[in-house]
């Protein structure tokens, strides 16, 4: 894999050999790719976040006279609070859904609204047709995309969904798959 | 600004502040048990899988979690002791 021109890029959303561990690892499985979406992906909660604290100071203007300065303060603090909350759910959501490739399967492990865990694992051996979907301006501009892994029987589909350069990703799958097939 | 007349706001039983406690307490009770709601899962989570930045994401949820609990106490405080 060292070939591969991109090691690690845009916010730890593409990083080649990543010094990382996961719960379900084999002895001897070394992590070759770990994916997580694009920062551009995030950008409705971050305008979000940037509304809000826009909001909280349009309003300040406009609840001055009606309440004292402790009741206002009280007010920005609580309003403050749930921002920054706000703000770090979404970092948590970024940060840890995943996708990973090992040298012996790609694993996707997802937090659904950081409450539900799912984890979705394909062996290389298993994987049947790889597609890189990336279409529209953004999508060529900041150049990320969804990979679906299709799996022969009964064994999960995986999806990374908006990851960065999808298509490096997919040439390192290719690079490990054609290794595991011995050409 | 007095501190003391922050905490007198919310023990204060007049019918003008009312609103205000009702919107502090509801928030600042939930406030706490999300905060501890993401702390456990957070750490099942590092357990999951681990990173090089997990150490720091952990150290910004157990400030998430002594803010709500510093939020709580003052209510506590105000509510019961003034």
């Amino acid at each position: 894999m060292e070939n591969n021109n991109k090691k690690s890029s845009v916010f730890y959303s593409y990083s080649l050999n990543p010094q990382i561990k996961f719960d379900t690892q084999e002895k001897g499985e070394k992590v070759y790719l770990q994916l997580r979406s694009h920062p551009f992906t995030q950008i409705g909660w971050i305008l979000t976040s940037i509304f809000f604290f826009i909001f909280l100071i349009v309003l300040n203007f406009f609840i001055r006279g009606f309440f004292n300065l402790e009741q206002i303060f009280l007010f920005n603090l609580f309003f403050i609070v749930f921002i920054l909350s706000y703000i770090w759910f979404n970092v948590l959501n970024w940060y840890f859904n995943v996708g990973i490739v090992t040298s012996k399967r790609v694993i996707d492990i997802d937090f659904y609204a950081v409450l539900y865990k799912e984890i979705t694992t394909a062996q290389l051996g298993k994987i049947e047709d790889i597609t890189v979907k990336s279409g529209g301006y953004f999508e060529s501009l900041f150049d990320y995309g969804s990979i679906f892994i299709q799996t022969a029987g009964t064994e999960a589909n995986v999806e990374f969904i908006d990851v960065s350069h999808p298509t490096d990703a997919v040439q390192v799958i290719n690079k490990l798959l054609s290794k595991k097939h011995g050409s | 600004m007095d501190p003391k007349n922050i905490l007198a706001i919310i023990s204060d039983l007049g019918i003008n502040n009312i609103f205000f406690k009702l919107i502090i307490v509801f928030f600042t009770v939930f406030y706490y048990f999300y905060a501890l709601v993401i702390s456990k899962q957070v750490k099942i989570m590092d357990k999951t899988l681990q990173d090089k930045y997990n150490g720091l994401v952990l150290l910004i949820t157990s400030l998430q979690v002594t803010v709500s609990l510093i939020l709580l106490l003052i209510l506590i405080l105000a509510i019961f002791l003034i």
